[in-house]
């Protein structure tokens, strides 16, 4: 900031400036952030707080398209979403799948994390290795393979298929943010514990995750919103209408609703998203901090 | 820890031995069960697309095996043709519009002097928006009676358009639908670089009269190139395997102006049920995105860090 203002001051000290200068010069900061900042702030937020306001009318006020802000703001879509038969299942189906697939990832990878970040063993290289490759692999490329495979083990339409895939697509991306926080636990706080005869396990559960807490949070949070987010698994290994997932459910609502009630259609919408943005807001410090610190990647 | 990395050659008794060996294994039993899945499940998914895409398949899911005939009429398709030009052209837009949108916005929220933490918060949103709904959304905000950009025309008085109907408007709405959900991550990875940067350097280019935009190009950017590196890598990563926002938003339409890759496969594995075709799709896919990320990291990762150490041996 002191930068910037250092800058205009520089400017305006310039040897006859031109009138269009000197006006740039003044605005100069109002031009370079405060611009791009109402684009963010509208880019952002438009998408979401538009099927929010859609989500509060009446259908026929969506389609005459004449107002902004609600003219009579109801609560009817989400009553009417509520009242959808198998709505309950599909919630309890995410919540269920998404815990499995931020608990079990988040165990394993502990474990993992603690192993690469503290040992010297002979191929660990090529074992971190086979834990980063995961992470270029698109998911959704590998939804054919997945669909025969899980046909011969006879998984399709079980909560297994949906556990499986989804702690498989997990475990590397928390492995891979822990590594990075529990390298940076300094040694000679573990040290010490070693000599007051601490163990493997008193060493990780009250020096190591008590300091690298941080990583833990985020890492979970990742998880949760992998779990909660994901289609491709789902949409290929899945057929029955009650094993679907919230984000499933929200694609084949166009299909199943004859007559296009936007209200309807953005309620649904606000409240599968919804759930997992609270969870975010919650831990919302300690998420952006580790992505700006470099240690998600 | 130099107690846990010792090797057995001080060991006398077999007891001893025999603790240190179980000692040794300790990191394995660590690093396996995690490794049982992604091996398990994700390697043995590639494993067997590999395999799969030798293999003709009928609709009982019966295998022969065919050789290379399934990739032969894949890439004789004039409709893969179509796709992976379509999605190579989606990719250059999106990753173009995608990393300068991320570096305008790191560099706003870099500068911005009020309420930083609620900017950055916010900026993220995004990025937890499920590609479904993010699709659902941009449908809605071009919609053509009832979306916001209609809206918007409408009361300025311009005349409105069907975003979605058209073949290149549609491409194009895909195109920031998925600038919109992949931009926030990137950016605040820039903006972690844009931090790393010391202030004195600017200070020092200041006083030797470099101009804004000079110091952007010859300070800002080669001192950030890793974290370019690595949102680069995110970006087009996400372009490519693009999937759930062009399912839900377009499903490939209209007149296929959106079929990109990813579509293309499910429409040929779950819709045409030719699972050995799909499994050549995988292929291709696969190796596309190997490719990039390991271009992008030889060229903005690992070849900086070579640097790093010839400068200090």
């Amino acid at each position: 900031m002191n930068r910037q203002m250092t800058r205009t001051e520089e400017s305006t000290l310039r040897p006859e400036p031109g009138i269009l200068q000197d006006w740039l010069g003044r605005y100069r900061r109002f031009f370079l952030i405060g611009l791009p900042l109402a684009f963010l702030i509208i880019w952002t937020m438009v998408p979401i707080l538009w099927a929010f306001l859609a989500s509060l009318k009446n259908p026929l006020e969506i389609y005459e398209s004449s107002t902004f802000f609600p003219r009579s703001p109801s609560l009817a879509a989400y009553q009417t979403v509520l009242a959808i038969d198998g709505f309950g299942k599909w919630i309890f189906n995410s919540v269920l799948v998404t815990a499995v697939a931020t608990i079990v990832p988040l165990i394993l990878s502990i474990l993992a994390a603690y192993g690469f970040a503290r040992y010297l063993f002979a191929f660990r290289h090529v074992l971190l290795l086979l834990y980063l490759i995961p992470r270029i692999i698109p998911r959704v490329s590998l939804i054919v393979p997945l669909n025969d495979l899980m046909t011969d083990l006879g998984l399709i339409n079980t909560y297994w298929v949906l556990y499986l895939t989804y702690i498989a697509s997990a475990v590397p991306l928390s492995t891979w943010i822990l590594v990075g926080f529990f390298r940076a636990v300094p040694r000679e706080i573990e040290e010490s514990a070693t000599i007051d005869g601490a163990n493997m396990w008193n060493r990780l559960r009250h020096v190591i995750l008590p300091i690298a807490w941080p990583g833990v949070v985020t890492a979970a949070v990742l998880c949760i919103r992998e779990g909660w987010n994901e289609f491709a698994f789902v949409l290929a290994l899945v057929t029955e209408t009650g094993m679907r997932t919230l984000p499933y459910a929200l694609y084949m609502l166009k299909d199943s609703m004859g007559v296009q009630n936007y209200a309807v259609y953005n309620a649904f919408t606000i409240l599968t998203v919804l759930p997992l943005l609270i969870v975010y807001l919650l831990l919302e410090r300690r998420v952006v901090e580790s992505i700006v610190s470099g240690a998600v990647k | 820890m130099p107690s846990l990395t010792k090797t057995s050659n001080n060991s006398t008794t077999a007891r001893e031995r025999i603790a240190d060996l179980a000692l040794a294994t300790v990191p394995y039993l660590m690093v396996i069960p995690g490794l049982i899945f992604v091996v398990g499940v994700l390697g043995y998914a590639v494993f067997g697309g590999f395999v799969l895409s030798v293999h003709a398949t009928d609709m009982f899911l019966n295998k022969t095996f065919v050789g290379l005939q399934n990739y032969i009429s894949v890439f004789n398709d004039p409709r893969f043709q179509a796709s992976l030009l379509r999605t190579i052209v989606f990719v250059v837009l999106s990753i173009t519009l995608g990393i300068v949108m991320s570096m305008v916005f790191a560099l706003t929220l870099y500068h911005v002097g009020f309420a930083r933490r609620f900017f950055r918060g916010m900026s993220l949103v995004p990025y937890f928006v499920s590609g479904i709904a993010a699709a659902v959304m941009f449908r809605f905000v071009f919609t053509t009676s009832g979306g916001f950009v209609n809206y918007v025309l409408q009361q300025i008085g311009l005349p409105t358009a069907a975003w979605l109907g058209d073949p290149y408007l549609a491409f194009m709405v895909a195109v920031l639908a998925n600038c919109w959900f992949m931009v926030p991550f990137a950016t605040l990875i820039l903006l972690g670089g844009l931090q790393t940067v010391d202030r004195d350097i600017y200070d020092a280019a200041t006083i030797d009269g470099a101009s804004g935009i000079q110091m952007f190009f010859q300070i800002t950017i080669p001192m950030i190139k890793p974290m370019l590196g690595v949102s680069l890598i995110w970006v087009s990563y996400i372009s490519f395997s693009t999937f759930d926002i062009i399912f839900a938003l377009t499903a490939g339409g209209p007149q296929r102006a959106t079929e990109v890759v990813s579509m293309y496969m499910y429409r040929i594995a779950f819709l045409q049920l030719d699972f050995g075709q799909g499994a050549v799709l995988m292929v291709v896919l696969l190796s596309f995105n190997t490719v990039m990320s390991l271009f992008y990291l030889y060229y903005f990762v690992l070849a900086d860090r070579r640097l790093e150490k010839e400068a200090s041996p």
